[in-house]
């Protein structure tokens, strides 16, 4: 539920409870005024009648007018001063139902000590129907203030939230790689003000973050790879040499493959980091179907000196948007697992339908989890020399498109699927 | 061929300097961005290794003052940083080729000896070596001036020697030179051991001579015998 509609829905119940109990209140106020007015005609009728029965000790000659009774009874006997007023229904023939009426009953006695009763009655419906119509009225009111309040409540909460929504908007919309700094624009509200200012201020230290981490991946893979060619350029010079013996021989080798190694991990590291950090961003339409035909042309020579056997089963171009550069270092490392871990007269299989990237290869059975394979470092106990990063950079590059790479293994049948789409 | 290198790391300028001179090559050594462009405006020079990363400057800005002032020769550029952003940049440019540290100074030969060819076209679309004869243009050799059928990997190999006569050669070189840096292919060193001896089996049954030489521990040698 949003901001709006909840606080709407608050005020809609509160007003409900209050505009209820005070129209409750009001109803019974006015109803019990009218009463007291009924009442007090009522006892001032009664008092008239009392006067003149103690004053003539006779029952005066009445007309009983319209909606108005009166009963009058003489007794010889005394009778308890008493005197009541009630509700009661009278029964009218004429309209066959019951009328509402106020009366009051009264017992006294005369100065010659006989006894009187007075019942007089007074009809309310009148009264009920007035009390009727102000309900309504008052109902409609009450509603049409209540209605009215709400609308006006929703405009100006939407009007003051707008500048919240605006700005949630630009930051949702936000790109750490952008050119410029998140700027949220500043509102006559200095709540929200303070919330953008928090916002902005956030923003710009990530954007400082990423920036100094982007130029430490630089700096980093300038400062490591400048030794490293030093290294390499002097080992090179020291082969050439003529008057080598085996020892030296030997211990220039070590230094050449530790150097190639090095080199292997700080050029796979880097390639992470910079798939982390989106350094390759720019997209465009590649195949593929045209990346994998390419790349098994690379190891066709390779493929037909281990005897491999190749079968392509395309359905589709695979088409998808991505980096050219990352497209190429996905599809070619999980060629050349499946031509690595082959065995001398074995098979690889390209199957591509129109979600799917199936790469079917014979090997070795594998003895470790699935899972671990796309690990950092993960070392297979075959390929001891194996720098162990291949997998986790298909993995890097799969996640950062969205697209999802599991792998099987079923006796020497080893299957990577890759969900392009 | 004369060479300018262009590179502010001392160690590596130097080692560079050594590799290309038993080359047999002419090098000069420029470490700042002001002494190349002073150098270049000087003398003539069929390539020039160009680091990017300069004390003084980008070493992007010696191609636009060469092109600026129409001098000519082959530029090699030689870069840490592998960013395809740098190299697009670089070849956009006018550069020749682009070359990411740490490298092999086989490979660096071999792309000097490529430049060079490129750029100066008179009859240099042929290397000759003894018997064997290279057609670098419809990529065709000739031994004893009989068409020698090869793969295209055995093609790019011999050609990879043929720069780099009479040095050693590791086999990392020659995977990297035959199947690209993405890739880590870890076994295979004898793959490569298979195209060499696939190469001179062919060249030796084509009545050529055995230039291929094993080297304990390092790699290869193409020797003049």
């Amino acid at each position: 539920m949003n901001l709006l509609t909840k606080s709407t829905f608050y005020y809609l119940l509160l007003s409900l409870v209050v505009m209820i109990a005070g129209g409750a209140l009001l109803y019974l106020t006015i109803k019990k005024v009218i009463y007291k007015q009924v009442d007090k005609s009522l006892i001032t009728e009664k008092t008239i009648i009392e006067d003149q029965i103690k004053q003539t000790d006779t029952i005066p000659d009445f007309e009983a007018t319209f909606g108005h009774q009166i009963e009058v009874k003489l007794v010889n006997y005394r009778l308890h001063s008493y005197q009541s007023i009630k509700d009661t229904d009278i029964y009218d023939p004429e309209s066959d139902s019951f009328i509402p009426f106020r009366y009051i009953f009264y017992s006294g006695n005369t100065v010659e000590k006989k006894g009187f009763i007075i019942n007089i009655f007074q009809t309310i419906s009148e009264k009920n129907e007035l009390l009727k119509d102000i309900g309504i009225y008052m109902f409609f009111l009450f509603f049409s203030l209540l209605l009215i309040s709400i609308l006006i409540n929703y405009l100006v909460a939407r009007r003051l939230w707008s500048p919240f929504y605006e700005s949630v908007k630009i930051a949702g919309k936000y790109d750490i790689q952008s050119d410029s700094p998140l700027n949220l624009p500043e509102t006559d509200i200095n709540e929200f003000n303070q919330l953008n200012e928090v916002f902005n201020n956030m923003t710009r230290k990530m954007r400082n973050d990423y920036l100094n981490l982007k130029e430490f991946g630089e700096n980093a893979s300038h400062e490591i790879q400048t030794p490293l060619a030093v290294i390499r350029s002097k080992t090179e010079l020291l082969m050439q040499q003529r008057n080598l013996n085996k020892e030296s021989i030997n211990l220039v080798k070590s230094i050449n493959e530790a150097t190639a190694r090095l080199f292997k991990l700080n050029q796979g590291l880097l390639l992470i980091s910079k798939i982390e950090n989106q350094v390759f961003h720019e997209k465009r339409t590649v195949s593929l179907k045209g990346i994998a035909e390419k790349g098994l042309e690379n190891y066709k020579e390779i493929m037909g000196l281990k005897n491999i056997s190749v079968e392509m089963d395309i359905k589709n171009e695979a088409l998808v948007e991505m980096n050219e550069v990352l497209a190429d270092v996905l599809i070619s490392n999980l060629l050349s697992n499946a031509v690595r871990f082959n065995f001398d007269g074995g098979f690889i299989k390209c199957h591509i339908d129109d979600t799917f990237l199936i790469l079917t290869n014979s090997g070795v059975p594998m003895k470790t989890n699935p899972e671990d394979l796309f690990k950092r470092f993960h070392k297979n106990s075959e390929n001891p020399q194996s720098v162990g990063l291949g997998l986790s950079i298909v993995r890097k590059i799969t996640e950062s498109y969205g697209m999802i790479i599991s792998y099987s293994c079923h006796e020497t049948i080893h299957e990577l699927r890759l969900k392009y789409r | 061929m004369k060479l300018l290198i262009v590179e502010d790391d001392r160690s590596l300028s130097r080692s560079i300097n050594d590799y290309l001179k038993l080359e047999g090559h002419i090098c000069e050594i420029a470490l700042k961005l002001s002494e190349a462009i002073e150098k270049a405006s000087v003398s003539k020079y069929d390539c020039i290794i160009l680091d990017i990363g300069l004390p003084d400057g980008n070493g992007l800005d010696l191609i636009r003052e060469m092109k600026a002032n129409k001098l000519t020769g082959g530029i090699l550029i030689l870069s840490a940083k592998s960013s395809l952003d740098d190299k697009l940049t670089g070849l956009n440019m006018g550069a020749d080729d682009y070359l990411t540290k740490p490298f092999h100074f086989a490979e660096l030969s071999a792309r000097i000896n490529s430049i060079y060819r490129r750029n100066n076209f008179l009859g240099l679309n042929e290397i000759t070596f003894n018997e064997i004869r290279i057609n670098t243009e419809d990529n065709q050799v000739y031994v004893n001036e009989k068409l020698l059928v090869l793969t295209k990997k055995e093609y790019d190999l011999l050609l990879f020697f043929m720069a780099n006569r009479n040095r050693i050669i590791t086999k990392e070189s020659i995977v990297e030179h035959l199947w690209g840096d993405n890739v880590i292919l870890t076994d295979s060193f004898d793959f490569v051991y298979t195209h060499v001896k696939n190469l001179r089996k062919k060249i030796v049954s084509a009545e050529g001579r055995n230039y291929i030489k094993c080297i304990y521990g390092f790699g290869y040698k193409f020797i003049d015998t």
